[in-house]
């Protein structure tokens, strides 16, 4: 598999740092926002990555010298038709995201393989007004933040993705340095499934709102279970507002199974506009 | 199960039916206990028994060994002798079921294994979603491995303590 010219839609953190990881292997990248004040924060990014990393020895020399001449940011009428690969990584709006991904499938040649960063919607149903054609080789390409630093990338098939695709695309991740997942089409893939409960279950113990008990869950939980960092300090620092809308999103995905039952706790921090870090008071205070 | 007998005193150890410990506990009221209760009950325990006087979890440890205990009488002696076996145990004042690790642990094996049968992903690429996903130190089946029995029993005990679905082993796991 050869991906020499990749298109990034979205130029927000995800995108950036999924745009900065691909022209730090060398590869030409557009990145595409519509917003000025978004692609000049695109561009002071990865300006300040490339002399991060390159102070860390971490980058290629040549590449290091070429890197931002690689990344293009762009507007949408500055679209080229042979991209290799392209990558949207927008606002989670289904309806958003699916009249983008008629445009492209418009747009691109054929050959050109059309993925989605998202992180909640079936990759089925964001490619369902696409031609047979084009669902072949349409699938879910799921990052973690930061893009550039966090090594998996969930590969996700739908009933209509090319299977030998998406085993292409896991070798040729792997071989780029990254720790790819192959993954079917279901809500919150793999990781976003499985995590759900490494909040919820110590929600339930913690029971009660009591900054004491959730300062000794997430001492507990570094010191004996090794995790960087625990689940209430997480969610603080996430927006306990994201996580909330993601476990409702996962459980309802899932008709309200009770393995996924958001708790009252959470909701009610929410409702209370305790959002973590963010609002200076989630599970913690911050001053 | 195994005991360490000392002065007044008894360490119980390993897995065993929560029948088992409770015959242990009867078998000596004059014994001040210390028990690994991993997963079992341990507010059911404490108040059926007033001999038992400490509980640890030390059935999910790593090769980093620390475990999680609580003391209802704190004893020193025990505290030595637990780290004189090479663990390091760090104080909780919780005593739900399963306490904190073991608990939370076997609720993401559990939801692993519901995603494995449903072909989400193979084990290996949920182990490794996890670890490179969200940092994880080992991913789910590679905790279980070799716990699958104490994962099964703390979600039925949980399940059975609860009423709660979200604690139903999935059929891997039985």
């Amino acid at each position: 598999m050869n991906i020499n010219k990749v298109l990034i839609i979205g130029a927000g953190t995800m995108g950036s740092g999924i745009a900065w990881w691909f022209s730090s292997l060398g590869i030409q990248v557009h990145l595409q926002d519509e917003s000025d004040e978004q692609l000049l924060k695109a561009k002071e990014y990865c300006t300040s990555q490339t002399l991060k990393w390159a102070a860390k020895n971490q980058l290629d020399q040549r590449i290091t010298q070429d890197i931002l001449n690689l990344t293009k940011f762009i507007k949408k009428n500055e679209w080229d038709k042979d991209y290799d690969l392209v990558i949207e990584a927008i606002i989670e709006n289904l309806e958003i995201k699916k009249g983008l991904f008629r445009a492209l499938d418009e747009f691109m040649d054929q050959k050109t393989i059309i993925a989605s960063n998202t992180s909640s919607f079936p990759i089925a149903l964001l490619g369902e007004d696409l031609t047979p054609e084009r669902q072949t080789n349409f699938l879910g390409l799921h990052f973690f933040n930061p893009a550039p630093v966090m090594k998996l990338v969930e590969v996700i098939s739908s009933v209509h993705t090319d299977k030998t695709l998406a085993r292409d695309l896991y070798s040729w991740f792997e071989a780029k340095g990254k720790a790819p997942a192959l993954c079917k089409d279901s809500p919150g893939f793999i990781v976003n499934r499985v995590a759900r409960n490494f909040y919820g279950e110590p929600l339930r113990i913690a029971q009660t709102d009591d900054e004491q008990k959730f300062k000794e869950i997430d001492h507990i939980l570094k010191e004996v279970g090794g995790f960087k960092m625990g689940p209430f300090e997480l969610m603080d620092l996430i927006g306990v507002d994201v996580n909330y809308s993601v476990t409702c999103s996962v459980w309802n995905a899932y008709g309200q199974n009770p393995r996924f039952t958001p708790h009252k706790l959470q909701e009610d921090l929410v409702k209370e506009k305790r959002l973590g870090r963010k609002t200076k008071r989630g599970f913690y205070r911050y001053e | 199960m195994n005991n360490i007998y000392m002065d007044g005193v008894i360490i119980n150890f390993g897995f065993s039916s929560k029948e088992e410990k409770k015959k242990l506990l009867h078998a000596h009221p004059d014994k001040s206990i210390y028990m690994d209760l991993t997963c079992y009950n341990p507010t059911e325990f404490y108040q059926e028994f007033p001999n038992l006087k400490g509980i640890f979890s030390a059935l999910f440890a790593d090769e980093s060994k620390r475990i999680e205990i609580h003391f209802k009488e704190e004893n020193q002696v025990v505290l030595d002798h637990l780290v004189e076996l090479g663990f390091k145990p760090i104080k909780t004042t919780f005593t739900s079921c399963g306490f904190i690790f073991p608990r939370t642990i076997s609720q993401i094996i559990n939801e692993a294994y519901y995603a494995l049968e449903e072909g989400v992903a193979t084990k290996e690429d949920i182990n490794r979603a996890m670890k490179f996903g969200v940092n994880y130190p080992k991913g789910p089946f590679e905790w279980s491995e070799g716990k699958e029995e104490y994962v099964k029993t703390l979600l039925l005990e949980l399940l059975a303590l609860t009423n709660d679905e979200r604690y139903k082993p999935n059929k891997a796991l039985l």
